[in-house]
C-alpha cells in the first residue's frame, strides 16, 4: 500500500517536471517561429532586390532603404532635418491623444455613470460611430484651415470617441454587488466613483487608449498625406511623388516603429496601473 | 414606524403591550408583502423580527424568497406593502448599521486584503491608529495573518469569503446579512469558516441573518431557525436551537442534540417539498 502510493507520487513528481518541461519547449519554439518567419522574408526580400528579380521601383533593395535612412539623418528631407519630421509628427499625435484620452475618457465615465447623461449623447455617438473619421478630414481642413489646429483636432476626436466608448462600457461593467457592498459599508456616491467603478473601469479605459492609439497613427499619416510640409507622413507623400521608393519605405517603417514602441510602452504602464489582473 | 394608531390596535396586540419585546427587536418586517414586478408577489404579508445579537437562519426551497428578504433589510429595494424598520426607524437604503456578505464575495480586486477590510472606516471618524489596531485584530482572528498586502486574485477562495466576512464584521454592523455566503467553498473550508464566524459573533455583537441550503450548517451556527413556505414567504416554522457548550467546538456536529434537530428539521422541510 505504502509502496503504491511513493510509486505514484513518483510518477506524478515525473509528469510534473515533463510538463513544465514541455511548456519550456513549446515557449522555445514559438519563439523559434516568431522570429523565424520575418527573418524569411528579409531574406527573401533581400535576394529577390539583389538578383534582379524585382524591379528596383517596386520594391527596393533593404540595404538601399537603409542608405536612403542615412542619408535623410545627415541631410534631412526637402530642407528640414529628419528630426524635426519624426518630433512634428509625434507631438502632433501626442497632442491629439493625450487631450482625446482625457475627453474620451471624462465624456464616457459621464455617460457610464449618468442614466441621462448617457441618452443625451446616445443618438449623436450612435451617429458617429460608424463613420470613418477621415471622412471627415476634408470638412476639417474647411473649418479650421490647413495648418496644425484641424490636423490634431481630426486625431483627437478619432482618438476620443474610442476611448469614451470603452470606458463606458468599462463603467457599465462594474459588478453590481461590490456598488452594493461599498454602499452597505458607508460609501456615499462620490466614494463609490473614485473606488469602486473607476478602478473597475480601467481596464476598458486601457483597451480603449490602446486602440486608439494605433487609429490616431493611421490619422495622423493620413492628415499628413493631405497638407503641410512637415511630417512622416509629409515625407511619405512626398517621396512617393518623386518616385523615391526608398524614401516611402523609410517613412513607412518609421510610423511603423513608433507605432510599435509606444504601443509597448502604453501597455507597460497598463500593467503598472492594472496590476491586480494578476 | 409608519403604521396609524388605528391599525395597531387592531393588529397583534401583544408585539405592543410588551415594550421591553420592542426594545430586544433589531430588524422587524411588518405584513411585508414584495415583488420584484407588480404583477407576481415574492412575499405576502410577512412578519418577521429579529433580536438584537441574535444568529438567525433562514431556510427554505430555492426561489422561496430567502435572498428576497435580505435585500429587503439591506435596503436594495422597497417593499410593495408593509414596513421593514431596523430599531424602529423605517429602512431607507443601504447603511453601514446593516453589513452584507455576498455569495461572490464582492471584494474589491483593485485593494489589498488590508485595505478592502479597512475599507468601511473610511467613512466613518476614527483615528488611525484604532482603525489599525482593529483591523489587525480581525485578519488574526479570521487566520489571515501574513496575508495583508495579497491581492484578492492570490487568494483561495476560502481565503477571500475570510476577507468578505472580515471587511463586514470590522466595523461592527448592528446586524450581518449573510446570503449563502459559504457555499462555493470546499467542506474542510466550511467548517473552519463556520467556527471562526462563531467565534466572531461572540465578539462583534451584533445580530446575523444567515441563508443556507445546508441543515447540518443551520444547525450548527443558529440560535433560531426560520423556514420559509414555498408559496410567498409564508413562515412554515420557527424553531429555537439549543446545543450545549461553547457553540464552536466541533463535537457539536455529532452530538446527539445535534442529530435530533437535524432529523427534526430534515423531516420539516421534506414536507415542505
Ligand atoms: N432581481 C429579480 N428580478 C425579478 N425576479 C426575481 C429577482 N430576484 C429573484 N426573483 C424571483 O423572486 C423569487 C424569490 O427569489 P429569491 O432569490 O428571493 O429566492 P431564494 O429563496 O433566495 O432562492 P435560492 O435558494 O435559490 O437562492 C423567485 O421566484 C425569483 O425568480
Ligand atoms: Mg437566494
Amino acid at each position: 500500500m505504502q509502496l503504491k502510493m511513493a510509486n505514484s507520487e513518483q510518477v506524478s513528481a515525473f509528469k510534473g517536471q515533463d510538463l513544465q518541461t514541455q511548456a519550456l519547449r513549446e515557449k522555445a519554439l514559438l519563439f523559434c517561429v516568431a522570429i523565424a518567419i520575418p527573418s524569411l522574408i528579409l531574406i527573401l526580400w533581400e535576394l529577390t532586390t539583389r538578383m534582379g528579380w524585382i524591379d528596383e521601383l517596386f520594391l527596393p533593395s533593404l540595404s538601399g532603404i537603409v542608405s536612403e535612412f542615412l542619408a535623410m539623418v545627415r541631410k534631412g528631407y526637402a530642407g528640414t532635418p529628419l528630426l524635426s519630421h519624426v518630433l512634428g509628427s509625434l507631438r502632433r499625435v501626442f497632442t491629439a491623444f493625450g487631450i482625446g484620452t482625457v475627453v474620451g475618457c471624462l465624456l464616457g465615465l459621464l455617460m457610464g455613470y449618468y442614466k441621462y447623461v448617457r441618452a443625451a449623447f446616445y443618438v449623436v455617438t450612435e451617429i458617429l460611430r460608424p463613420i470613418p473619421p477621415l471622412a471627415f478630414i476634408t470638412l476639417f481642413i474647411l473649418w479650421f484651415g490647413i495648418g496644425e489646429v484641424s490636423k490634431v483636432l481630426i486625431i483627437l476626436y478619432a482618438g476620443a470617441l474610442i476611448v469614451m466608448l470603452n470606458t463606458m462600457a468599462g463603467v457599465q461593467s462594474c459588478p453590481k454587488d461590490k456598488i452594493l457592498a461599498a454602499q452597505t459599508l458607508g460609501a456615499n456616491d462620490l466614494a463609490i466613483f473614485l473606488y469602486v467603478i473607476l478602478p473597475a473601469a480601467l481596464p476598458s479605459i486601457f483597451t480603449g487608449m490602446r486602440v486608439a492609439l494605433s487609429v490616431d497613427f493611421g490619422i495622423l499619416v493620413a492628415a499628413e498625406l493631405l497638407a503641410g510640409d512637415l511630417g512622416i507622413g509629409y515625407i511619405i507623400q512626398d517621396a512617393s511623388t518623386f518616385f523615391n521608393v526608398e524614401g516611402l519605405f523609410v517613412g513607412i517603417l518609421m510610423i511603423g516603429f513608433f507605432g510599435v514602441v509606444s504601443d509597448f510602452v502604453l501597455r507597460v504602464i497598463a500593467s503598472k496601473v492594472v496590476h491586480w489582473q494578476g | 414606524m409608519s403604521q396609524s394608531p388605528v391599525r395597531s390596535s387592531i393588529g397583534s396586540l401583544d408585539h405592543y403591550s410588551q415594550p421591553e419585546d420592542s426594545l430586544a427587536e433589531i430588524i422587524s418586517l411588518d405584513n411585508v408583502s414584495f415583488g420584484y414586478s407588480r404583477k407576481r408577489l415574492v412575499l405576502q404579508d410577512l412578519d418577521l423580527k429579529i433580536q438584537r445579537g441574535e444568529f438567525l437562519t433562514l431556510l427554505g426551497p430555492s426561489g422561496c424568497g430567502k435572498s428576497t428578504i435580505l435585500n429587503l433589510i439591506a435596503g436594495f429595494y422597497k417593499p410593495l406593502l408593509g414596513a421593514v424598520t431596523h430599531g424602529g426607524e423605517e429602512i431607507k437604503g443601504p447603511s453601514a448599521r446593516r453589513g452584507v456578505v455576498f455569495q461572490s464575495n464582492a471584494l474589491f480586486d483593485w485593494m489589498t486584503v488590508e485595505q478592502n477590510i479597512g475599507f468601511g472606516f473610511r467613512f466613518q471618524s476614527i483615528s488611525k491608529y484604532e482603525k489599525q489596531k482593529r483591523v489587525e485584530t480581525i485578519i488574526g482572528l479570521v487566520g489571515l495573518r501574513g496575508n495583508e498586502r495579497k491581492y484578492p486574485y492570490q487568494l483561495s477562495g476560502g481565503m477571500r469569503q475570510r476577507v468578505a466576512v472580515a471587511r463586514s464584521m470590522v466595523v461592527q454592523p448592528e446586524i450581518l446579512l449573510m446570503d449563502e455566503p459559504f457555499a462555493a467553498v470546499d467542506v474542510q473550508t466550511r467548517e473552519g469558516l463556520q467556527e471562526e464566524l462563531l467565534k466572531l459573533h461572540e465578539q462583534v455583537a451584533g445580530a446575523i441573518l444567515f441563508v443556507t441550503h445546508s441543515i447540518e450548517e443551520a444547525v450548527f451556527l443558529s440560535d433560531r431557525i426560520v423556514i420559509l413556505d414555498r408559496n410567498l414567504g409564508g413562515i412554515a416554522h420557527d424553531i429555537e436551537i439549543h446545543l450545549p457548550g461553547p457553540r464552536y467546538t466541533a463535537m457539536n456536529r455529532v452530538s446527539d442534540e445535534f442529530n435530533q434537530y437535524r432529523t427534526d428539521l430534515y423531516l420539516k422541510m421534506k414536507a415542505i417539498e
